[in-house]
């Protein structure tokens, strides 16, 4: 037995304070009149020998308060002996891989059948824990019945998860683990640590593998196909097909589009390398279009012979672009910025501040108020409405709008215009950037940008993107609900500055429109176990609708709403409705790391193996016999708790006793 | 018969001495006193021969006229006879554990026998002492006499300690003629000291009765724990177990009560503890009951 806060002990003189009070109320006896001490003898030794003992319980009920307190707050513990605490019994924990590598063959039959095997070999009340795991450890039961209900999935095997688990379970069960893994004990599988394969003390990891030599496999590693094509652009897909453990060899592949053989081609794929078929104008059909690169089947692994892949033909986007009827070149460079690129995805549609009433911001894929003046009140409310519910706004500020005391929609205020000579090198250039900012991340040749003038507002809480040298903001952005509003200080029509006339302006342009017309979100493709984003904020707004690959809805009622991100749990295509609108097809593949068979060599099993008896040092397969501090201090909290009512009832009854001691009482009592 | 007796918290509940008096004696107490001495009564007691210088009025002329003797006619009186009280209001009389102490049972004691002699046409005195004479009322059957002593029995207050010594030597000087002596208190002395200083009264043809007046737990102490007993006299302190209260302290008191009782009755006073538990006049009555036996 010990103490984790011995100095607590101190606490323990306290008990001098019960005792000093019973001592003290000895002299502090109210003394009773009687007619005669005539017949009385002096016998103070007796009657304060009677009095001790007539208050030795309660004294002794608070000295043990006291001191059980103060031994309570030195924690002390207990060194458990866990061996004798157990007494030879121990938990079997079942481990069944169902990673995507577990689809090769019949391999997942034959870890489930080892299992069940294990199983019924265990003697009648030894206790078991059944586990499925694959990037994550999902708890059966205790019934070897649960084996059979494992199925195969897409995700990859981790066995750093897995290590994490059994030391939990070691944990929490208290007493000797035997952990039978039934996997294909895949080198990729292992993390780039190997200390968080460190098993708990009294783990014992015994291996099942049921791949005992390395498979060649291949698989289509990836296919880069564009997201969106737009007008009667023709698509340009890359597939990637690789072999692992492979010799070299002849492949043949072929791409899909909606169930639809459009292409097909072979490739010569070096032993245990990569080859790429690439596929040059593929005609897309209108809408969201589901895409397989598919290769034939030459191995026992089918699952990885395709990658799912998403592509949609649209029509190019319209923004529309709100500037003064006098104004005019800030469309033109802007317009003309826009369409540069390879692909048109973004048609601009220019209109007077005075001829939106109208217009519904919803069907724009964004919106561009440029030097402004004023806007009809009720396409600026439309347009809080638009922002708020996942639209975009772009905001350039000139002289026409710093008159207005507040930028529109963005809501801060309009300080001053900022006037830079031209002459003289006095104008101000972008002297910080935020490469980070999805508008000027891959921004060169900004430095000789010069700004002739600005205007100066205050941007509040939200992000700064680019200052001027004077430290003027200049580009920045705000989150409103689900949309932003990006505001540029100054404008896009070479007066207020010679931007439009620079090589960064188009890129400038393209970034800033792909970003704010979501064109660019999240990646191409995403692997099984990744999250995917569902909203931008926590503000609650419309639903997400979202359909897993089986055609069931992936999100309860409540996560519709609320959910901001979901994981993506199996291979396939998932169709996203996003609160704005849009419709997406997402496509998720397995993780291809899962298509390397190779299995972990064994003396790197081994390793894995003897990290259980890293600290206890006792031989495998036998429950560690290891001593563990064991707190106890609860339990003396818990006698000071039933130690306090007994001495305040004791006390409560030797009050009442003091209120009627001696003749008092006997007055009544008469 | 059914015999009604009167608690001692209720005559404290009654106002005034008088009628706490009335309220004791009258209904069954009269009767019950016979005079030590012969007086004037309707009550015929002897006939014995005349003598020169008896006088002629308590001659039997009838028998005269019959048998031509002169005899004188003699009766048992009522009323001819002395009663002087000696109350004790030492500060130890003040002392009860109930409704009632002990100067005020002593109070209702002595005012009952102070309007006992008055029915009786007795005449009636009062001295109340501690470890000194604090009043003196001599004893007279003259108007308005009861009401004196009522008034000053009501007066009596727990005094000093008590000194029988003192007050009984200056009491003898008091006596005059013979009669009935009672002394009422707690008697927190020894007894031969009690009965030496008490003992010449008897010897001057008194009839002496000692009221022992003592309150229940004086008697038998009931302390359910360790008490700091003051002494209500000398102001003395004393630590007591409630085990010595029970056992050697009711022993010592029992010794005490039964030492004064047996050495009273061996100098020819007449004794009778009184607890002020008991109802008042049921003492009474049984005491002058049994006097009533023995004379």
């Amino acid at each position: 037995m010990g103490f984790l806060a011995p100095w607590a002990l101190l606490g323990v003189a306290a008990v001098g304070l019960p005792v000093w009070l019973h001592l003290l109320k000895k002299h502090k006896t109210t003394p009773v009149p009687f007619s005669s001490l005539m017949f009385f003898e002096r016998r103070t030794q007796s009657s304060i020998k009677h009095r001790r003992l007539q208050y030795l319980l309660l004294l002794a009920l608070r000295v043990a308060v006291l001191a059980l307190l103060a031994v309570a707050f030195a924690r002390p513990y207990l060194q458990a002996h866990l061996g004798a605490l157990v007494s030879g019994r121990k938990l079997t924990v079942l481990a069944v891989d169902q990673s995507f590598s577990m689809r090769e063959g019949d391999r997942l039959e034959r870890a489930k059948r080892s299992a069940a095997e294990a199983a019924a070999r265990l003697s009648e009340g030894e206790k078991l824990q059944v586990l499925a795991f694959g990037s994550q450890v999902r708890v059966l039961g205790d019934s070897a019945a649960a084996i059979q209900t494992i199925e195969p999935s897409d995700t990859r095997s981790s066995y750093a998860e897995l290590s994490r688990a059994l030391r939990s379970i070691a944990q929490s069960a208290q007493m000797p683990v035997e952990a039978h893994l039934f996997s294909d004990m895949q080198k990729s599988s292992l993390p780039a640590n190997f200390a968080d394969l460190r098993l708990g003390d009294g783990v014992t990891l015994l291996a099942h593998p049921v791949a005992d030599r390395r498979m060649g496999n291949f698989a289509v590693e990836s296919v880069l196909a564009p997201r969106r094509v737009y007008g009667n652009g023709k698509a340009r897909i890359q597939a990637t097909v690789a072999g692992y453990g492979t010799e070299r060899a002849t492949r043949h592949v072929s791409l899909f589009l909606n169930g639809r053989e459009i292409a097909s081609k072979s490739v010569d794929v070096p032993a245990g390398g990569r080859a790429a078929a690439e596929f040059l104008s593929v005609d897309v059909p209108f809408g969201l279009n589901r895409g397989e690169g598919r290769i034939d089947r030459g191995d026992t692994l089918a699952a990885d012979d395709r990658f799912y892949f998403s592509v949609e033909r649209a029509e190019a986007r319209r923004v529309l672009f709100v500037h003064e009827a006098r104004a005019g070149r800030d469309a033109l460079y802007f317009g003309a910025a826009l369409a540069a690129g390879e692909e048109t995805a973004f048609e601009l549609e220019t209109v007077a501040p005075g001829q939106t009433a109208g217009l519904t911001p919803q069907k724009y894929a964004f919106v561009v108020l440029s030097d402004v003046s004023s806007l009809p009140a009720s396409f600026e409310a439309a347009l809080r409405g638009y922002v708020r519910a996942g639209g975009s706004l772009l905001v350039a500020l000139g002289r026409e709008s710093a008159l207005r005391p507040r930028v529109p929609v963005f809501d801060e205020a309009v300080i001053e215009v900022r006037y830079f000579a031209r002459d003289a090198d006095r104008f101000q250039t972008a002297a910080w950037l935020d490469s980070a900012h999805p508008s000027i991340h891959d921004a060169q040749h900004w430095d000789d940008v010069k700004f002739y003038q600005a205007v100066r507002i205050n941007p509040g809480h939200a992000r700064v993107a680019a200052r001027l040298g004077d430290q003027t903001p200049l580009l920045v952005e705000k989150q409103i609900g689900e949309g932003r509003v990006l505001v540029f200080t100054s404008t896009f029509d070479n007066v207020s500055n010679d931007f439009p006339l620079h090589p960064s302006f188009v890129p400038f342009v393209a970034h800033t429109a792909n970003y704010l017309a979501h064109e660019e979100e999240g990646p191409a493709n995403y692997i099984v176990g990744a999250y995917l984003r569902l909203r931008q904020t926590r503000e609650q707004g419309a639903a997400v609708e979202v359909l897993d690959p089986r055609g069931q809805r992936a999100l309860t009622l409540e996560g519709a709403t609320h959910a901001e991100t979901m994981p993506l749990a199996m291979a396939g295509f998932y169709d996203v409705k996003r609160p704005n609108g849009r419709h997406e097809l997402v496509a998720v593949n397995a993780d291809r790391r899962e298509s390397d068979l190779e299995p972990m060599p064994s003396d790197t099993l081994a390793l894995w193996q003897n990290t259980a008896q890293a600290k206890g040092g006792a031989a495998s397969g036998e429950a560690t016999a290891e001593r563990k501090p064991v707190e106890f201090w609860w339990y003396a909290l818990i006698a000071v708790l039933a130690l306090a009512v007994a001495e305040s009832l004791l006390g409560n009854r030797h009050l009442t006793l003091d209120s009627r001691t001696g003749l008092e009482s006997e007055k009544e009592a008469a | 018969m059914l015999q009604r007796f009167l608690d001692p918290a209720t005559l404290a509940s009654i106002s005034g001495l008088d009628l706490v008096a009335k309220t004791v004696v009258d209904g069954f107490i009269a009767g019950l006193h016979r005079s030590p001495d012969y007086g004037f009564s309707q009550e015929f007691a002897e006939y014995r021969a005349y003598t020169p210088g008896d006088d002629l009025r308590h001659v039997d002329w009838n028998v005269f006229a019959r048998s031509e003797r002169v005899y004188l006619k003699r009766y048992r009186g009522e009323t001819n006879t002395q009663l002087l009280i000696l109350l004790d209001a030492s500060a130890s009389m003040g002392f009860g554990s109930h409704t009632v102490n002990k100067l005020d049972y002593a109070r209702y004691l002595a005012a009952s026998l102070c309007y006992l002699a008055h029915a009786q046409r007795d005449a009636a005195g009062l001295i109340v002492f501690d470890e000194d004479v604090q009043n003196y009322l001599a004893p007279a059957t003259r108007q308005g006499q009861l009401f004196r002593l009522l008034h000053a029995i009501e007066k009596a207050e727990p005094g000093t300690r008590t000194d029988f010594a003192k007050p009984f030597t200056h009491f003898l000087n008091f006596m005059r003629r013979r009669g009935l002596v009672v002394v009422i208190s707690d008697y927190y002395e020894r007894p031969e000291v009690i009965v030496k200083t008490i003992e010449p009264l008897r010897f001057r043809g008194n009839e002496v009765i000692l009221f022992h007046v003592l309150d229940p737990q004086e008697i038998a102490p009931q302390f359910r724990e360790p008490v700091l007993l003051t002494d209500m006299e000398t102001s003395g302190t004393l630590e007591v177990s409630p085990e010595y209260a029970r056992s050697e302290y009711r022993r010592k008191i029992d010794s005490h009560v039964q030492a004064l009782r047996d050495q009273a009755k061996g100098a020819g006073l007449d004794y009778f503890l009184m607890d002020t538990a008991r109802p008042l006049d049921e003492g009474l009555r049984e005491y002058l009951s049994v006097r009533q036996e023995r004379m």
